[in-house]
């Protein structure tokens, strides 16, 4: 199989998934009776009014016309209006998803440090005391709900120790510039980035201590799963006779572990934890409610609150989008790195 | 799991999962894990089901002391924003969030177990069809789609548990489908089909026993999971928040942080990490038992 073939395939075995997943939102969504016009108007509203507003919204139609006016509106690129604001949804998700992005990876890295790190040492030497009390870790942080921790990392190092900001993004109306440059305008909504085009060191590394707190609590409770990847690819690499090789060579221990097994055993791994991109944006939620951070998983929760049907399912369907790009991707860059598995 | 004659000879329902029961607790690997998991578990299932008995007061109670006052002889793990006392609180709290994670247990293995079977075993289209939408639940955020369903339908156990259950059986059907793909070209199943066996009595007579280490393994971190996922929804707001629920509690507790009431939410919280984590350590010890690592 070509790498282009590949891409194609996975490609086509990606669309049923983002229709089956777009179905069962918009099926959910319309089940019970409470709509957004109604909860708009509550109930001593007059009925001419909620006539109008239900036909302005396409709520009259019956259900499989509305299926397939969404469906035909999302072909064309368009996820429609708010059902409550009227705002365009497509640009509430891009104003709301830089925050989302910029926790993601920052909690990724920790997750992955703390994943290869923990793992690595763990694998050393298997049923050992060290091997015990990582996967004892392991079991503990997975056990954690992402908030409690959160929660607990704000009352230390915020409430008591006044270390760190413990909500939001920057301070009260402190939005970075971005980069000016003659004509040349970029902002891209990430903080930490758009403080650097603007060369305003203060502001980055203000941006990077809102940021700390978040990506701690996301990345030490994904850092569980991560630990328990490492440590298991690791081991399966050490028992290859490579390795075996190196031994019997009577290199250092440091050398065959980290040098050799390391080496080999770390494209599987990171594509591994690449692929749990959905973990992270599903804990991104709960951290983003915790630390009061206006990412996609707030705007998620608020909008449900409302009925915004069109806001819910265009959030879904960006979500599942991402979700299925993030992992193609990092399936693309593993098989082009490793030919074999293309095979 | 290998059978030791003694219990091959043991029939009935009852001896047999209490032969499970004591092989699971004896020794062998990944025993420690198992023990300790079944003491906490066994400790907060007895809790909440004396909860009526040792509660010192009603949890919703308002007002029994003053509000957010620190642990004290009278209020031991202190009191929340409405004077409530935590204790009692922390007693009740636990009993919706266990309902809930044995009902969706329960309909996981319901749904789960016979769609894994049946789709793995018949293979063909039906087996491309299941495993793509079930791989498509799998990919998602099993958050949102919980948030999505629960937002919809209104927060009551059987909702939350039909949420949960949605977002976790697509762990099963992975589990048991990939299983299933092994055993069933093993000789004896083979052999079981030339004798002319109807379908449905190899299922069940011959694959799923052998399955069944695998499932029960799948569903003690299903346990642990649905806990958290109930958590997760409180925590957002789509719990009951007039009823005593540790995840409730950590609602409320969040606007006492700033002023460092600590109480509220600490002791809550521990409850939740003690409940996953128990089922966790059993999960664990029982996957090194059955040889998965």
């Amino acid at each position: 199989m070509t790498l282009r073939t590949y891409i194609l395939t996975r490609i086509a075995l990606t669309l049923p998934m983002l229709l089956f997943l777009l179905t069962l939102v918009f099926v959910v969504m319309r089940i019970l009776p409470g709509n957004p016009v109604l909860l708009r108007f509550e109930k001593n509203a007059n009925p001419a009014l909620i006539a109008e507003y239900t036909h302005r919204l396409g709520l009259d139609l019956p259900l499989w016309q509305q299926y397939l006016n969404y469906l035909d509106e999302l072909l064309h690129g368009n996820l429609g209006l708010s059902m409550v604001t009227f705002d365009p949804v497509a640009s509430q998700i891009l104003a709301r998803f830089p925050a989302t992005l910029e926790l993601t990876i920052g909690a990724f890295l920790v997750a992955v440090l703390v994943g290869l790190v923990f793992g690595s040492t763990a694998a050393r030497r298997p049923g050992s005391k060290t091997d015990g009390a990582v996967k004892v870790y392991g079991i503990l942080i997975y056990a954690f709900p992402i908030f409690f921790l959160g929660m607990i990392l704000q009352l230390v190092c915020g409430v008591w120790l006044h270390w760190l900001p413990v909500a939001g993004r920057m301070p009260q109306g402190v939005i970075p510039a971005g980069l000016n440059w003659g004509s040349i305008h970029i902002q891209t909504g990430l903080y930490t980035v758009d403080s650097l085009l603007a060369g305003n060191i203060v502001e980055f590394f203000e941006a990077c201590e809102y940021l700390l707190l978040p990506c701690l609590t996301l990345g030490l409770v994904i850092s569980g799963v991560f630990v328990r990847m490492t440590r298991s690819n690791m081991l399966e690499t050490m028992k290859m006779e490579f390795v075996t090789a190196a031994r019997a060579r009577g290199l250092k221990d440091d050398t065959v572990v980290y040098g050799y097994a390391m080496r080999n055993a770390l494209l599987p791994i990171v594509t591994i934890m690449g692929l749990q991109f959905a973990l992270l944006l599903g804990g991104a939620i709960l951290t983003e409610t915790e630390f009061n951070i206006l990412g996609l998983g707030s705007y998620l929760v608020d909008r449900i609150n409302f009925r915004d049907y069109t806001a819910v399912q265009g959030t879904v369907v960006f979500l599942a989008i991402l979700i299925s790009l993030v992992s193609l991707m990092v399936d693309v860059i593993y098989a082009y790195l490793d030919p074999r598995i293309r095979l | 799991m290998a059978k030791t004659g003694e219990e091959a000879e043991t029939f009935g329902f009852m001896p047999r999962v209490m032969g499970a029961v004591r092989s699971a607790l004896g020794p062998g690997s990944g025993r420690w894990f198992i023990v300790a998991g079944t003491i906490i578990v066994a400790f907060i299932v007895g809790m909440s089901l004396l909860a009526p008995f040792i509660s010192p007061h009603g949890p919703t109670e308002l007002f029994v002391g003053p509000d957010n006052s620190p642990p004290s002889s009278s209020f031991p793990l202190g009191t929340d924003q409405y004077g409530r006392d935590m204790l009692s609180r922390i007693i009740w709290g636990g009993r919706f969030m266990l309902l809930v994670a044995v009902t969706a247990v329960i309909l996981c293995l319901a749904v789960g177990v016979p769609i894994g079977l049946a789709s793995a075993y018949r293979g063909g289209s039906l087996d491309k069809v299941v495993s793509l939408v079930m791989d498509s639940m799998y990919a998602f955020p099993s958050l949102v789609l919980a948030i999505v369903i629960i937002g919809v339908f209104g927060v009551n156990a059987i909702n939350e548990a039909i949420a949960i259950a949605v977002v976790y059986v697509p762990s099963y059907y992975r589990v048991i489908r990939s299983q299933v793909l092994t055993i069933k070209e093993l000789p004896y199943v083979e052999a079981a089909k030339s004798i002319g066996g109807r379908s449905g009595h190899i299922l069940t007579t011959y694959i799923l026993p052998n399955i069944l280490p695998s499932i029960v393994v799948v569903a003690t971190i299903n346990f642990a999971d649905s806990i958290l996922t109930t958590a997760g929804l409180d925590f957002i707001g789509l719990g009951r928040l007039d009823q005593p629920d540790w995840g409730v509690d950590l609602f409320y507790g969040r606007a006492a942080l700033p002023i460092g009431a600590w109480w509220t939410i600490f002791f809550s919280g521990t409850m939740i990490v003690l409940s996953a984590l128990g089922f966790g350590l059993i999960s664990e010890g029982l996957a090194e038992r059955a040889g998965r690592e």
